[in-house]
């Protein structure tokens, strides 16, 4: 167990170090772009509010809605993982896989500490952003429970990485699987919440959506720190990403073995 | 004491699908693929002791590398039976992995956006390595190999040699009992060659670990094999040792010989051996049965000022031997 953990840690530095190496390419990252995707659903919460020449929609204030899209916005780009399921593909793809799976650890925690590890300081320099805003602005949100809402989110970060993860290991199949990617996490997008809260939507799909554990990425943590949620229904989340979780891998354990087998170790 | 590695009967297919040229043949293949089988290895068998390097040579696809590939774990056999230290490698349990290091020489092992020493410092928390120990060797080695100057730079601005070198100290930290080494001199410039050569046969006499090497450059094979293997299209084509291969494969002897004045014009000798005019030197692979034959007819022709013979050596009867296969 220690020498798991010692493992782990070191891997999750690499995660950070690596890409604290390329420090404009982080920087970007963690504080331009979110600061700019902050910056547009700002003015277009505005404008849609302005108008509609309303002064609540759906039961929500302006205020709200924009607390709720600030969040989101924040929340959504750590809750998802394009870069290490890509680097993933790509180990399969030119056979830069052999030096992980040749050596005792596994290619599944490899990468997941690696991407909690990377999500940590993101999480830390981009908090910024969002936290200036309702700040600056006086939006509704309940910043006592940033710390649980944080444990959510990075618990569905290995939700996240184990469907990351099943998606890469297509790859021992097919070449070039990045469409999978692409369409995966812009379903993700919607179903998440991240493009809208899900209570806007009608019943039936409100209540499909609640039920998978996707809602556990932004939409639950999101309304749960601005007072949109119950608590209640914010705890689904833990257990829904449970659930998903154990299908997920299942799904995976098949696929990896299935793929090694038929893996010829590419240009070695 | 039981082998180190032991095989038996085995047998590595690929697939892979047929494509036609065009662009056609491109659009019907979304529906219609023809899958064809590609055997890379076929009845090998094989026992190796602990302790002994092997040298590993044959032509490009050959299925050297597939040979590497299912004794390291990396890939898994089609049939026959493979036992690597007691374990079944494919298997890859961490305490297999533990004991074995490979370094496919046409591929990073090492991590390219950190400097070598932070990469050591990951293998050291892979392997559960003490760190004091595990510093101290890599100062060693780096010494030996004369690269403890960049240590701390990015694998990625290393040179090729240099890298090559950083890459050998991270396969040799954690004390590996066997080291596959695919091609670890490729691409490297005369020097840097001999420098990991030289390192390598240092440290097989004080480690002795168990060794598999594949390398085109049969110095490499020559100053650091016990035994020599040969594949040919997938079959183990010769086991045994480098001397007596040499010995049982050349047929032929490499005579020399230094003319008084260029030859003025063509001398045909035989139907295979035709001087042509403003030779001087002369250099001819022949059987040793009929040197004085030629010798004799060459000098009814041309005034000869020196005669000297040769054996032709390991690496030349190889490449003799691997035009053959091809």
């Amino acid at each position: 167990m220690k020498h798991w953990l010692k493992r782990n840690l070191a891997f999750a530095r690499l995660g950070i170090q690596t890409n604290l190496e390329y420090r404009f390419n982080f920087f970007i990252d963690a504080i331009v772009q979110p600061a700019m995707t902050a910056g547009i659903e700002i003015f277009l919460w505005f404008a849609l509010f302005a108008a509609t020449n309303t002064e609540t929609l759906n039961g929500y204030s302006k205020e709200s809605y924009l607390a709720y899209v600030i969040w989101a916005a924040f929340v959504g780009r750590i809750a998802i993982s394009w870069m290490y399921e890509h680097m993933m593909m790509d180990e399969i793809e030119t056979g830069s896989i052999n030096a992980i799976i040749l050596r005792p650890m596994t290619f599944f925690e490899y990468y997941l500490s690696q991407l909690l590890g990377y999500k940590l300081v993101i999480f830390l320099f981009s908090s910024l952003v969002p936290l200036s805003i309702v700040l600056y602005f006086g939006l509704p949100t309940a910043l006592n429970r940033l710390p649980l809402v944080a444990l959510l989110i990075f618990y569905y970060l290995i939700f996240i990485h184990a469907m990351s993860f099943m998606t890469a290991c297509l790859a021992f199949f097919l070449n070039r699987v990045r469409s999978f990617t692409l369409v995966k996490n812009f379903t993700i997008y919607i179903v998440s919440g991240e493009l809208f809260p899900l209570d806007l939507l009608p019943t039936f799909w409100k209540k499909l959506f609640l039920n998978m554990p996707f809602a556990a990425g932004v939409y639950l943590p999101v309304g749960y720190l601005t007072n949109r949620i119950s608590t209640e229904l914010f705890l689904t989340g833990f257990i829904n990403i449970s659930i998903g979780l154990v299908v997920v891998l299942f799904l995976s354990y098949i696929i990896w073995r299935k793929g090694l087998r038929s893996y010829s170790g590419t240009g070695a | 004491m039981s082998p180190a590695i032991e095989v038996k009967d085995l047998n590595r297919v690929y697939y892979s699908y047929k494509k036609s040229v065009g662009l056609w043949s491109s659009v019907k293949g979304l529906w219609n693929r023809q899958h064809v089988e590609k055997v890379a290895l076929s009845d090998i068998s094989l026992s190796i002791p602990s302790g002994e390097v092997i040298g590993l040579v044959g032509a490009n696809g050959a299925g050297k590398t597939t040979l590497i590939k299912i004794l390291s774990g990396l890939i898994a056999a089609s049939s026959g039976e493979v036992n690597v230290l007691g374990y079944n490698p494919f298997h890859r349990r961490n305490e297999f992995l533990r004991k074995i290091s490979v370094l496919l020489g046409q591929k990073n092992q090492l991590w390219w956006d950190i400097a070598p020493v932070d990469s050591y410092q990951l293998l050291m928390s892979i392997y559960d390595l003490d760190v004091n120990k595990s510093q101290k060797k890599i100062k060693e080695l780096a010494d030996i190999l004369n690269c403890t100057h960049v240590l701390e730079t990015q694998l990625r601005r290393l040179s090729l040699g240099e890298r090559m070198k950083m890459e050998l100290i991270g396969a040799l930290l954690h004390d590996p009992q066997i080291l596959f080494l695919d091609e670890p001199t490729i691409g490297l410039d005369i020097v840097a060659q001999t420098s990991i050569r030289n390192f390598l046969s240092a440290y097989v006499k004080d480690k002795k670990p168990t060794i598999i090497l594949t390398s085109h450059y049969m110095d490499d094979i020559s100053k650091l094999a016990d035994r020599l293997l040969i594949i040919s299209k997938g079959r183990l084509f010769y086991d045994g040792s480098i001397d007596k291969f040499t010995q049982k494969s050349v047929q032929k002897k490499r005579l020399k010989l230094i003319f008084e004045n260029p030859t003025k014009n063509a001398i045909r000798i035989s139907d295979d051996v035709l001087i042509m005019p403003g030779t001087k030197n002369l250099d001819l692979e022949v059987e040793p049965t009929k040197m004085a034959e030629i010798i004799t007819q060459i000098a009814q022709f041309q005034s000869v000022q020196n005669i000297s013979t040769e054996e032709i050596d390991f690496e030349e009867t190889i490449r003799e031997f691997l035009k053959t296969q091809q």
